[in-house]
């Protein structure tokens, strides 16, 4: 056990993290780049330029070439960025935010609570994710807004059941009973006394989540439940690798958005390693990463 | 013992009402229903559709069409497709086999890969091993399914003709073992890459965990080989975890495997709810998803029985 | 714990291995392995819910049809021999041939086809598509059978069938527009069974047709596995079964490259690009030679109730831009329904008049609300141009993709302002108008069908040519006038050649038909 680490904070730690640090620096530069360069270069990702035509391969014009409608792919892939990150962050997000309060509930309260609450996460857990997600998305109908929505709502059973295993153990410990015999009101205790000392494996989720996330919109896409026209994002834009031609002969349209997936989901990996390293140091900080 | 399987199978109960529930309301409260489908092509008239609902029984209210649903669920009657008009179950035993074999072959060899991946990037992080394991998981994890598909299908069968591009035999019928073996790699290998990286991660974890526990420490102070340690130790601590984790993602396996099954056109379980979703055959997405819901419950049921024989602690332990 | 595992993934092989084999084959086959994108729904040819392509694609192997309709609008005998008009146009004789048997070995006799017809058209029968028969004398608008009327359906001797219209038809007409739904079933298996029992019948699992293919097996939804009938009355192909396997779209070009596939439906349709792919791989490519699809914006007058505001939605698009996205150059903008290159014309022009268009907006007082376009997935690019192009004029729209069978259905519903449609082009001068302008089938939800009425029964009661080009004339004048759809665009289409069967009739297969008996499997 390295000694030096534990005497640090958790951000100190995790700024120490050379690889989580670049992980999270590289998603910053991202998130500035998707947001900040297109109004910058005033790209416009859904107007068509019919001079350049369809399928126009890189030019100076068109860094990226354009795709079959003849719009700028950098541009597309610019704000099609906007939208992969805004689905993965979000619905993490989504999934947290319902996640921990009903796993508090259930690993506070136990009695009832627990019983409803973990067995509806048990029926949740036993479909595969993306049946349920095509199911939904087909009632709801296909947009980037109810993507979100559904991916999150339902990802909420995993870090329910990190935060109610956690909380199991939190409430027998001695601070909690002396919160509760001082007659602290349950939401209290909760908020006080058991929140933070069962948050930090849902910090480490919520990233490896997101990246999940990012990907399952482009399984969507390929199964034609994706994101509304004329919007664009990775995942709809990597379908265009489904057609032979293009995948053979234009490497340019789908190799980008592909690699951006990939970049976008390692460094979210990185930075749940990173954080759970840091908020855990029982973990050797140079063994544990993958 | 008898106490803990009475309340394994008590919490079982609710869990299954949930999920028949569940599956039900959600495919009846779906915006277009199949008589959606009677569109221009099919000449159909009102009269056409109202008859139609009327065989399908969708004319009666929600809860009964529930509890039928439900009470026919129990005799092992699934209904009948709405496009077709064959037995769901009929339809999901012919499907069941594809589906085991090109699923359950892929997670074999994700196992075979995994485990001694992830016992080597954990006993070596320095080595090659690890990166291996980096860039597997890697593939695995940012790489989407489909795209696997047909990288693979443009490499092995366009482009090098090595492997058939799609289905299950090459003449529509079984012609021996080995017509179906090389039919079988490509969308097994794409199976196997989408769920491996998730086992490498899981067996080096648990790996890592087990070799800072103090029975190893021991076993290395004994003075045994560093081999010795990792593969009688180690490994096998690592087994329960990595069989755990194998079992919670056959869910996420059978999913995936909705992708791989669609492009390949391999008569599995997943193209037939991807086409009874693309069909609005709601009798057929319900009965798939019910029958693999169910399965996994099944699975998790008997697991966590086997569990309770092998380990005391179990039985007391968990709510 | 480690042989327990080593035995539960033997057990899942075996079981998986033991689920899949079958009994092995004996003798060699000569297999011709099919790709489908969709799936078929039912082999009750009149039980298929969607009524798609698809279905009707397979049911022309099991069944045999009156006769074989090419893409240029020609007809070839098949069930039939020969045909001619009967009673002053009001009735068309068919001969039948003569060698037809269904696969039990049952010569197949007119009385099949007229009992096929009484049965679907009988109202207890659950039949679907029978609206296919509201032609046919003695049914109501629905093709349902009208109790004490007499059914125009007779079998005049074995070989010799009499269908008798309500109004006057020629039996090319009949056939152009009918052909691909008219099937004949083996009513000798039915007699005993209440026609409101006919669905539940096994029969529809192993049916038994009398066309160019017997069913063998199949794996509903995924693989069909049929034999040839080597008693078809117009001979059959040198292989000795089909194997139609389903499978995603983006997999049928790779497929047929690699050798995995010998033919997909519908007629190896490539686009210009993929075209080059093909040749690059060393496959032919052909190009068709008359229009196979005919592109359309539907529009819901209900919602979008100003001629004027449709007109200029009209004017604004600009149908060379988009008919090059899509076509990437085969095919011609067009200001009609009218096929080009059959003997009807229409003098009617098209340009894009995005002032012009303003104007009229203003005049139909568009109040800037937003209309909803539906369009298939693969067709996202080309509705996306569109909603650029009417942006430009002012008028705001949002896309939804739906399946094509959401989308005619939400048509008819209502759900959508307007919509991206295809059909494959008749020859015939109401090929287009004259299903959709009707009371049965009002998909623009047109609020006075009259005036279009008017002309239609007049053109179809008309006779020779020069009468219904006038006629014709005046109709399309009146659906300029108040566009209640928009047409785009004729496209031709590129077909993929078999590398391993000859003999393919590529462009036929756009109407639902294939000559799979004349196929022949390559011999080098």
């Amino acid at each position: 056990m390295d000694g030096r680490r534990l005497d640090r904070s958790p951000w100190a730690r995790f700024r120490g993290d050379r690889r989580a640090m670049v992980c999270l620096l590289v998603l910053c530069l991202e998130l500035l780049t998707v947001f900040l360069l297109p109004p910058l270069l005033g790209l416009e990702p859904n107007v068509s330029d019919l001079e350049a035509g369809f399928w126009a391969p890189p030019s100076a014009e068109h860094w990226l070439g354009t795709d079959d409608v003849g719009r700028d792919l950098l541009a597309r892939l610019l704000s099609g960025g906007q939208v992969s990150l805004f689905i993965g962050l979000a619905s993490a997000a989504i999934s947290a935010v319902v996640g921990v309060p009903l796993g508090l509930l259930a690993g506070y309260r136990r009695g009832a609570w627990e019983f409803w609450i973990m067995r509806l996460a048990d029926i949740f857990q036993t479909f595969p994710s993306i049946v349920l997600v095509l199911c939904l998305v087909t009632v709801v109908g296909p947009s980037a807004g109810n993507i979100v929505l559904v991916l999150g709502l339902l990802g909420w059973t995993g870090i329910a059941r990190l935060v109610y295993g956690n909380t199991l153990a939190v409430r027998e410990r001695e601070y909690v009973l002396a919160a509760r015999a001082l007659g602290a009101r349950t939401g209290t205790i909760l908020w006080r006394n058991v929140l933070p000392n069962v948050i930090s494996p849902v910090w480490c989720s919520i990233p490896l989540r997101a990246g999940r996330a990012i990907l399952s919109e482009s399984s969507l896409s390929f199964l034609g439940f994706g994101i509304r026209t004329p919007q664009a994002s990775w995942g709809s834009m990597i379908q265009y690798a489904s057609n032979l031609t293009v995948l053979t002969g234009r490497p340019w349209v789908w190799l980008p958005p592909g690699l951006c997936i990939i970049l976008t989901v390692l460094c979210l990996a990185g930075i749940g390693d990173g954080l759970r390293d840091a908020l855990d140091p029982r973990f050797h900080g140079e063994q544990s990463k993958l | 013992m008898g106490r803990y399987l009475r309340r394994r199978l008590l919490t079982a109960i609710p869990v299954f009402f949930g999920i028949t529930i569940l599956v039900f309301c959600m495919l009846n409260l779906a915006q277009g229903s199949i008589l959606d489908l009677m569109g221009e092509g099919s000449g159909a008239t009102d009269a056409d559709r109202a008859a139609l609902a009327a065989s399908l029984g969708l004319d009666r209210p929600l809860p009964q069409r529930y509890l039928s649903w439900l009470w026919d669920l129990l005799r092992g009657d699934l209904g009948t497709s709405y496009t077709n008009g064959k037995p769901v179950a009929g339809l999901i035993a012919q499907r069941v086999g594809p589906s085991l074999l090109l699923t359950g072959t892929g997670v074999v060899l994700a196992v075979a890969i995994a485990l001694p991946l992830g016992v080597l990037a954990a006993w070596k992080p320095r080595s090659g091993w690890n990166r291996a394991a980096s860039a597997l998981s890697l593939i695995s994890f940012g790489v989407p399914g489909f795209f696997l598909c047909l990288a693979g299908i443009f490499l092995f069968s366009v482009t090098l003709g090595w492997l058939p591009a799609n289905g299950m035999y090459a003449a529509g019928r079984f012609s021996g073992i080995g017509d179906l073996l090389r039919h079988l790699i490509l969308p097994a290998g794409v199976v196997c890459l989408s769920s491996v990286g998730e086992l490498v991660k899981q067996t080096r974890a648990a790996c890592l965990e087990a070799l800072g526990e103090d029975y190893i420490r021991t076993a290395r102070a004994k003075g045994l080989t560093d081999r010795t340690v990792m593969v009688r130790h180690a490994f096998r601590c690592s087994l329960i975890p990595v069989l755990t984790t194998i079992l919670s993602h056959i869910p996420h396996i059978l999913g995936g495997s909705v992708v791989v099954e669609q492009v390949f056109g391999w008569p599995g379980m997943g193209s037939l709810l991807f086409s009874g979703i693309s069909g609005r055959d709601y009798a057929v997405v319900m009965g798939v998803t019910v029958v693999i819901a169910l399965a996994v419950l099944l699975t998790n049921l008997l697991l966590d029985l086997a569990y309770g024989l092998a380990d005391p602690r179990v039985r007391y332990g968990k709510g | 714990m480690r042989r327990l595992i080593a035995f539960l993934m033997a057990a899942v092989l075996v079981l998986g291995l033991a689920a899949c084999g079958g009994e092995e084959q004996t003798a060699e086959q000569v297999t011709v392995r099919y790709g489908l994108s969709n799936a078929w729904d039912s082999l009750m040819p009149y039980n298929s819910p969607s009524g798609s392509n698809y279905t009707r694609i397979i049911c022309d192997k099991l069944y045999d049809r009156l006769a074989y309709v090419h893409a240029d609008g020609t007809l070839d005998p098949r069930g039939a021999t020969s045909w001619e008009s009967a009673d002053d146009g009001m009735a068309v004789v068919f001969h039948l041939d003569e060698k037809a048997a269904f696969h039990d070995g049952t010569p197949v006799t007119a009385q099949h086809w007229a009992d096929t017809i009484a049965l679907i058209t009988n109202p207890s029968c659950p039949a679907l598509g029978r609206g296919t028969f509201s032609v046919v004398a003695g049914t109501d608008e629905n093709g349902c059978a009208v109790e004490g009327e007499t059914l125009g359906v007779e079998a005049v001797d074995d070989y010799t069938l009499k269908l008798t219209f309500k109004s006057p038809t020629t039996p090319e007409d009949f056939l152009l527009d009918k052909n691909r739904e008219l099937y004949v079933l083996p009513s000798h298996l039915l007699a005993d069974t209440d026609p409101a029992q006919i669905m539940e019948l096994d029969l529809w699992d192993a049916p038994i047709g009398s066309g160019p293919c017997k069913f063998v097996e199949e794996i509903p939804g995924s693989q069909l596995m049929l034999a040839v009938n080597r008693d078809y009355q117009l001979g059959s192909p040198d292989f000795d079964q089909l194997v139609i396997t389903v499978m995603d779209k983006s997999n049928l070009l790779p497929s047929l490259i690699s050798g995995d596939l010998d033919y997909y439906a519908f007629g190896g349709n490539v686009s210009v690009e993929d075209a080059e792919t093909a040749k690059a791989s060393g496959l032919e490519v052909v190009e068709g030679e008359v229009p196979n699809t005919f592109y359309e914006l539907m529009l819901n007058c209900e919602t979008i109730p100003s001629a004027e505001v449709r007109r200029a939605i009209d004017l604004a698009l600009d149908k060379e831009a988009l008919c090059l996205q899509s076509t990437q150059g085969l095919g011609e903008p067009t200001a009609t329904d009218i096929t080009p290159g059959t003997e009807y014309t229409c003098t009617l022009t098209w340009a894009r008049d995005v002032d012009q268009a303003r104007t009229l907006l203003e005049q139909g007082g568009y109040d800037g609300r937003t209309y909803t376009l539906a369009c298939t997935s693969n067709r996202s690019g080309l509705a996306a141009l569109m909603q650029q192009e009417l942006a430009e004029v002012g008028i705001t729209v949002t896309i939804e993709t739906v399946d094509s069978a959401a989308l005619f259905s939400g048509m008819s519903d209502g759900k959508y302002d307007m919509a991206i449609a295809s059909h494959t082009p008749g020859a015939l001068p109401l090929w287009f108008t004259g299903s959709r302008l009707s009371e049965s089938n009002n998909i623009f939800h047109i609020a006075d069908l009259e005036p279009y009425t008017y002309y239609m029964d007049q053109i179809r009661a008309a006779s020779g040519w020069e009468k219904r080009q006038v006629l014709l004339d005046k109709l399309q004048e009146l659906l300029a006038d108040q566009r209640p759809f928009i047409p785009l665009w004729f496209g031709r289409t590129l077909h993929v050649q078999s590398p391993t069967v000859d003999n393919i009739d590529y462009p036929s297969s756009s109407f639902s038909n294939e000559n799979i008996w004349a196929w022949r499997m390559k011999t080098d």
